[in-house]
């Protein structure tokens, strides 16, 4: 029988901060893609452990789809969307490393102190992973209003869901499978659709700056 | 037998628009099929959704699916508003959409992607509006973006796809917040009821209410404000609306305005009830009147600001969510019977207008007003339509948003915020203004040169427009018994969560002090109308 300890699911969510950090701030887009792989498949071996962890045999479901859609669909989506797209022609990222760091400390600090709020028995041992998801979901956020590039962007949506899907994990696993799919189906339209739109995007109006859709104002 | 119906609501347009993304490819003969299954499908919604709005008038809910599916008082409102302005807008498309195909900026190809995204977003719309379980709401409204995403964008020129990244951008990461609040809600009722099963569901959700974690609850409710507040176009979460609503066509910016912001604002009520009966109405009611207030008033900013028609309508839509947030946070039947009667009345008007603004379109390319001048001469019959719809917008009796705008401020006089009333009559003034100002210089004036004289003459462009009239000024001179009897329900549901809306609505209407009082004000205001309104 495998063992798996809380400590363990709370270090693989702490594994997920670091890979959203390298999704940022490595300079090749491709490579944000692939690192984004990566990082689904951390996610995917916490949604394994804690099917283990919570004798919860949804989560192995939950795992398989996540691997399915997150860490391969979504992946090779991007990756190809970037390889149409001159590296030269990347805007530069708008967060230097350290500043990344810090907005990652400080949303993992934020979160612990708003996930401390909650009372809810079962999930008391995975406080740390929740105040993880919380803060990986702000992360996300932050990364797609600091990013000028579109495409970062889009990946930036990607962490936000992936902080949101942990926590979806962790409290609500126990839901009907159909709302997994839903919320997984919804997640995999919301990058083809944001994908497709960036590609148009580029080809209209031959920038991937977000900072340089400035037509609509007032 | 009313659940069938209610299934059959939900799968006709999906059914149709997968069936319409698939006859793209039949050559010459697309268009016609194409507009063929379009207006299928709008038609049948229409009657489904009138059907399904029977069906909750005889028996007091219609569920189906395990539960799943569950529309009581409240949902029928929402469900008449989806199949309402759906059936009228869909069919101002064909003749909006032909000019289109006429001018070159849509091709067959294009037009078969609008109809099929057309009947999708009715679908996910419909889904938001009757979804019990409160996380497959979620998944709905989360749908609607990606639904609507490619339609506001579907000119492919630099604004509109500027707009459209924008839209599915902002509305994504608001959603987020959505499913943390949607979440929350959810672990917390498992928590309680121990029963996974059934913590998804409102109707469940609403009866343990008492029993949920209040400081969970309070965090819940933000997020949710938050999250569905951004698609409703709340302050400070709208910038994506003015953008998107004027890039889209004017038959999508009409759901966008007239459909979609109710069912974000639906999804809020929902939740509302479980936080109002988790821990007093204080905590909801004074996020309402703040988000509602800061709406209104940012709104009215940027109106008068305004030089374009069709943005000057979206900055309304934006003052509307704030103005029937308002009503709610006012509290009480009162406050919430007033909010329900604004959201359906300015529905209809928004639908008008912003097919209206289509029709502008067509006979200008523009709806700057340095390009839309003399359009009394131009398009005498558009323009007259525009008046009174911009007379029905700004509350002007007699039409119907007059009654529901009275309500409200009369109700915010009788529960004490008589200040906060006196700044939203000040900003409804000044938005007044911005109105007449834009709506005068369009109308009036020498038509400028290479502008055609002429009215649109196409029935779907004419009809549509007429009929949402009629309906404008009925319902300013007379409540129909059923609505009145969906506004009683849909009010004690709100406040309850209780669906058996005949008998707890009928009891709340002689249980409250604050309406009778309201109402007679209203009465002695209208006089001799006094005698059509639905709660005498």
């Amino acid at each position: 029988m495998l063992s798996v300890s809380i400590n363990e699911v709370n270090s693989l969510c702490g594994l997920l901060i670091i890979t959203s950090l390298l999704v940022i701030e490595t300079k090749k887009a491709r490579w944000s893609a692939m690192f984004y792989s990566f990082q689904s498949l951390v996610l995917v071996l916490i949604f394994l452990s804690l099917a283990v962890l919570m004798q919860a045999n949804q989560l192995y479901l939950w795992a398989a789809s996540a691997f399915v859609t997150k860490a391969v669909l979504v992946p090779l989506i991007l990756y190809r969307a970037l390889s149409r797209v001159e590296e030269a022609e990347m805007p530069k990222n708008a967060m230097s490393p350290v500043v990344a760091l810090l907005i990652a400390a400080a949303s993992v600090a934020v979160s612990f102190i708003v996930v401390d709020q909650i009372q809810i028995k079962a999930v008391a041992p995975f406080k740390p992973a929740l105040a993880i998801s919380v803060a990986h979901f702000f992360f996300g956020v932050l990364c797609i209003l600091t990013q000028r590039n579109i495409f970062k962007q889009v990946l930036g949506v990607c962490l936000m869901e992936n902080g949101a899907h942990l926590t979806l994990a962790l409290l609500a696993y126990n839901a009907p499978e159909l709302v997994e799919v839903g919320v997984a189906t919804d997640a995999l339209f919301a990058v083809l659709i944001m994908v497709t739109l960036g590609g148009q995007i580029y080809r209209t109006l031959h920038t991937l700056d977000s900072s340089d859709l400035t037509t609509l104002k007032g | 037998m009313y659940s069938a119906y209610l299934i059959w609501l939900l799968l006709i347009p999906l059914i149709l628009s997968l069936l319409v993304f698939a006859v793209r490819w039949l050559g010459r003969a697309t268009r016609r099929v194409v507009e063929a299954l379009h207006l299928i499908c709008v038609t049948l919604v229409l009657v489904l959704s009138l059907v399904v709005v029977q069906g909750v008038l005889v028996q007091g809910t219609v569920i189906a699916l395990g539960n799943w599916l569950h529309v009581d008082s409240l949902g029928a409102i929402f469900v008449l508003i989806v199949g309402l302005v759906g059936f009228l807008v869909g069919l101002y498309s064909i003749s909006y959409i032909r000019n289109d195909l006429e001018t070159g900026e849509f091709d067959n190809a294009k037009m078969s992607i609008y109809y099929g995204l057309f009947s999708l977003f009715l679908f996910t719309m419909l889904l938001v509006v009757t979804s019990n379980n409160i996380i497959m709401m979620w998944v709905a409204v989360e749908a609607t973006t990606l639904g609507s995403a490619f339609l506001v964008g579907i000119y492919g020129k630099r604004s509109s796809l500027e707009a459209a990244w924008k839209y599915i951008v902002i509305c994504t990461v608001g959603i987020g917040f959505g499913l943390y609040g949607t979440i929350l809600v959810y672990a917390d009722a498992v928590n309680v009821m121990q029963e996974p099963r059934l913590a998804a569901l409102w109707t469940e959700i609403v009866k343990n209410a008492q029993a949920l974690d209040p400081a969970l609850l309070k965090l819940s409710f933000v997020f949710v404000l938050i999250g569905f507040g951004t698609k409703a176009g709340l302050f400070p979460m709208h910038a994506w609306l003015p953008d998107a609503y004027t890039e889209a066509p004017s038959p999508v910016t009409a759901l966008l305005s007239a459909v979609l912001l109710n069912c974000s604002l639906f999804v809020i009520f929902r939740f509302s009830t479980i936080t109002n009966l988790g821990i007093g109405p204080a905590f909801s009611q004074t996020l309402f009147l703040v988000f509602g207030t800061l709406s209104v008033g940012a709104a009215v900013f940027f109106m008068f600001m305004q030089r374009d028609i069709k943005r000057l309508l979206a900055y309304s839509s934006m003052e509307n969510a704030g103005l029937i947030i308002l009503a709610f946070g006012l509290g009480g039947p009162a406050g919430i019977a007033a909010g329900l009667l604004q959201l359906l009345n300015q529905s209809l008007v928004k639908a008008l207008l912003f097919c209206t603004s289509g029709n502008i379109l067509i006979k200008y390319r523009s709806w700057n007003l340095d390009k839309v001048r003399g359009m009394l001469q131009v398009a005498p019959v558009t323009s007259l339509i525009l008046i009174a719809g911009a007379l029905a917008l700004v509350g002007a009796p007699p039409f119907n948003i007059f009654v529901s705008k009275f309500l409200i401020i009369s109700t915010g006089m009788q529960v004490g915020y008589a200040w906060l009333m006196i700044i939203c009559l000040i900003l409804l003034m000044v938005a007044f203004t911005a109105f007449f100002r834009v709506i005068g210089s369009a109308v009036f004036g020498d038509k400028p040169e290479g502008v055609v004289r002429g009215d649109v003459r196409a029935f779907s462009l004419v009809a549509p427009l007429a009929i949402l009239l009629i309906m404008i000024l009925i319902l300013g001179l007379y409540m129909p018994p059923q609505l009145a009897t969906l506004l009683n329900g849909a009010t004690s549901v709100a406040m309850t969560g209780n669906s058996t809306s005949q008998v707890a609505g009928a009891s709340f209407w002689q249980s409250s002090p604050a309406l009778p009082t309201g109402l007679i004000q209203a009465e002695a205001f209208f006089a001799p109308l006094a005698n059509l309104l639905p709660w005498k």
